[in-house]
């Protein structure tokens, strides 16, 4: 791999390497740009990724080094309702290794809806003095970038003619993954009542593409790296080819501490602490923040200058406001004989009927319901069995037995209004590891938001109900309090004064500085964000490139 | 050792070959025990105890006995919960080891009060016992003891517990990490139903 002297000032240095930032670090490079990837997390097992294990015992004692998320004990952050309240000790995490969340999320991959880039004018149903806004681009102007992401991370699944799914200009490149017995009972549910199911569109893929191998259906699935890389994370597919450039470097371990300015307002590189805790100074002509939809804000907020004293790219104070974290709902139920949910990818079908928001509910919301269920042996022995059964003794044993591999749940992945109320922020009194202000999150639900979560809830319990359970269970709903679906802090828009980066992901205060990642989301779509930040990343990094090339970026390659 | 034997001790220094060396060398002395453990326990002999005395092991393999019983299947007992909680105690669980000592003093003072003339928790009737845990199952102790048992009883075998996999057996999960579909009853069903219909799903 390239290395860089940090003293040497490079065309790009990427903060993170997700989603987005796996996908910025590989179209820079190839397009001939000299590139430092900075990771706060570790090496996770890259290119040796049949080292991942599939213990579960172990994957709860992971050492830190063989850590694929942020530990909330070292990486801390707070919590509060509101700003009455003194934030207490949070537990929010998302992925923290080389490839970021996508080494291991569930692998959801839907696109949003042309409607969900403009719901502000088009929805009715949305209540006043929500933050809804609409994006400063269209479906129609993003949709090349899904049918790109799509073939370049390698997405499975089937393209339908639905009003309740994107329209797509492509199949998608492999055909979807095996229907499972949670879809097939959705599928008799749906046909009774009149629902639409569809197969779930996952980057995991179902064939051979571009020299990786199939899904071999461990079920050991999210939350775990993948043995034999099917699932198209960043760290097997775009990262690889951008090391391969010989023109990036990906630093581990790199821990950002402040995004450098000069006094002319530009972005002159990063300090960060390298893995002892030194600080280190990296020099670029230009920096991508692509740390998540959480920490980017924090970055921002920590880099105060005496030309942004409230943080870079904040003079409209806008930095970290509108956070969003996914709400959901859920049931689950027991049925006669067994589904074996032990086997595949965590989730299949999905009832997508419910993902328009309807004024005739009363509320704005929508969502999807997915068709889940599996439970680990040591899920299920701790604390998986169905409500009110026995924690030990002979009748423990016989639920044990009665109920594992008998089980299905349906998690529905739902809207979230955005609030100008609820935000990342810095904390005044704990710091992290490092001695940096902890993440302060701010987040309370808006009324609608939780209505619709509890319609998502009697939904779900119907639909297992017209599958014919013997048993069915659904726990309260509640909000969300942190968590790797984080999006919406640095929301992109055409006017500087409500938005923190133009429609090309350039932050409106810093010429030199692009976000590029889940905070740029307006709205929060239907909780399921990956595709549209790889679309977003894709496009982003089209437009750097062209004006880098063009010199508007001032820039030397 | 017996040619099994050799294939298992075999199977974890493979798997064990699998992890990186940062885990290994923090985990070495897990992976020396299991290894061992392992080897040990092919021959029928019980393998050594590292943290409790005898008479501490036979409480809590009774505990654990109450917690997942014999039947007509194999429970703790077989899955030989005790010597996972005994190697967790002397190494990734070693800041538990004062739950366990001072739970067993507990475990002792209870037997007695409910019992007065009995001596070990151990010795009581199964009936006794269940009545002796029953009020002790919302302390800090039973709890540990029930997290350790079924996770000594679920496991991947490699982990010490879930001797022969009959956790697994108990709940029809297989290990394997490589499947293909169908997977279950229902969408087996729903396969055999659209072939019908000319395969149109």
């Amino acid at each position: 791999m390239k290395q860089y002297r940090p003293s040497a000032e490079v065309d790009f240095v990427i903060i993170g390497s997700g989603a987005a930032g796996g996908i910025m670090a590989k179209e820079l490079s190839t397009a001939g740009f000299s590139v430092v990837v900075l990771e706060q997390g570790g090496w996770g097992k890259f290119g040796r990724e049949q080292e991942y294990n599939k213990d579960e015992w172990l994957q709860r004692n992971l050492s830190d080094d063989d850590r694929l998320m942020s530990n909330p004990q070292t990486q801390r952050n707070t919590f509060r309702k509101n700003d009455k309240e003194k934030a207490v000790a949070g537990n929010h995490s998302y992925g923290c290794v080389v490839g970021g969340g996508t080494v291991t999320y569930g692998s959801s991959s839907w696109r949003h809806l042309p409607y969900e880039f403009r719901e502000a004018s088009y929805d009715q149903t949305i209540p006043s003095g929500t933050g809804m806004a609409d994006w400063p681009i269209t479906y129609e102007e993003l949709e090349p970038y899904y049918t790109k992401a799509e073939w370049e991370m390698g997405i499975s699944g089937l393209r339908v003619n639905s009003p309740f799914v994107a329209p797509m200009s492509k199949d998608y490149p492999v055909p979807p993954m095996p229907l499972k017995s949670s879809g097939a009972l959705m599928k008799t549910a749906a046909s009774k009542l009149g629902l639409t199911v569809v197969p779930g569109p996952l980057a995991i893929i179902s064939q051979p593409y571009m020299g990786r191998q199939a899904c071999v259906n461990c079920g050991i699935c999210s939350g775990y790296g993948c043995q034999v890389k099917a699932r198209s994370s960043s760290a097997v597919t775009v990262l690889p080819v951008a090391v391969k450039t010989g023109r990036c470097e990906i630093r581990v371990k790199s821990y950002v501490r402040e995004i450098s300015v000069d006094s002319s307002g530009r972005a002159t590189g990063v300090v960060y602490f390298d893995a002892q805790k030194r600080e280190v100074r990296q020099k670029a002509k230009n920096v991508i923040l692509s740390a998540n939809g959480t920490e980017s804000a924090r970055l921002l907020l920590l880099s105060k200058s005496a030309r942004f004293p409230d943080g870079l790219a904040n003079s409209n104070g806008v930095v970290g406001k509108y956070v969003m974290f996914g709400n959901g709902a859920s049931a689950s139920a027991l049925f006669e004989h067994p589904l074996n949910e032990y086997k595949g990818v965590i989730s299949g079908a999905g009832i997508v009927d419910y993902v328009p928001s309807d004024p005739k509910r009363g509320f704005y919301g929508g969502g999807r319901m997915t068709a889940r269920g599996y439970l680990t042996p040591l899920e299920l022995g701790l604390n998986g069995l169905s409500p009110g059964s026995p924690r030990w003794g002979a009748a423990y044993k016989k639920a044990l037995r009665e109920e594992a591999n008998h089980r299905m749940t349906i998690t529905c992945f739902v809207t979230q209004l955005p609030l100008e109320t609820n935000r990342v922020d810095l904390d005044p009194d704990v710091k992290d590891e490092w001695g940096l202000p902890a993440m302060r999150i701010t987040s309370s639900a808006h009324p609608d938001d939780v209505k619709n979560m509890e319609f998502f809830r009697q939904k779900s319990i119907e639909v297992l109900e017209a599958a014919g359970a013997k048993k069915v269970w659904a726990p309260k709903v509640s909000e969300s309090h942190g968590g790797a679906h984080n999006r919406g802090s640095c929301r992109m828009g055409n006017d500087p004064k409500t938005s923190v980066v133009d429609k090309f992901h350039k932050a409106h205060d810093v010429p030199n500085l692009f976000i590029v990642d889940g905070s740029n989301l307006v709205t929060g779509g239907r909780n399921h964000p990956t595709l549209t930040i790889q679309a977003l990343a894709f496009r982003a990094a089209e437009h750097i490139i062209r004006d880098a090339k063009n010199g508007t970026h001032r820039n030397s390659a | 050792m017996s040619a099994k034997a050799k294939s298992r001790r075999a199977f974890l220094i493979q798997s064990a070959g699998t992890l990186n060396a940062a885990w290994i060398a923090a985990h070495y002395h897990d992976i020396l025990a299991a290894q061992q453990y392992a080897s040990k326990s092919e021959g029928g002999a019980p393998p050594k105890l590292a943290f409790f005395t005898a008479e501490q092991a036979a409480e809590i393999e009774a505990m654990a006995d109450q917690i997942i019983p014999t039947d007509d299947t194999p429970g703790a007992r077989e899955a030989r919960c005790l010597y996972f909680i005994d190697r967790a105690l002397t190494t990734f669980e070693k800041k538990r080891q004062p739950v366990y000592t001072q739970g067993l003093l507990d475990l002792q003072a209870k037997t007695k009060e409910l019992f007065p003339n009995a001596g070990k928790f151990s010795a009581l009737t199964s009936d006794q016992q269940i009545k002796v845990l029953t009020e002790i199952e919302k302390t800090p102790f039973f709890n540990l003891v029930r997290m350790h048992t079924v996770i000594g009883f679920f496991a991947r075998p490699e982990n010490g517990g879930n001797h022969d996999k009959v956790g697994w057996q108990l709940i029809g999960y297989d290990g394997s990490l490589n499947h293909k579909a169908p997977f279950g009853y229902y969408d087996a069903e729903y396969l055999k139903m659209s072939a019908n219909r000319g395969g149109k799903i």
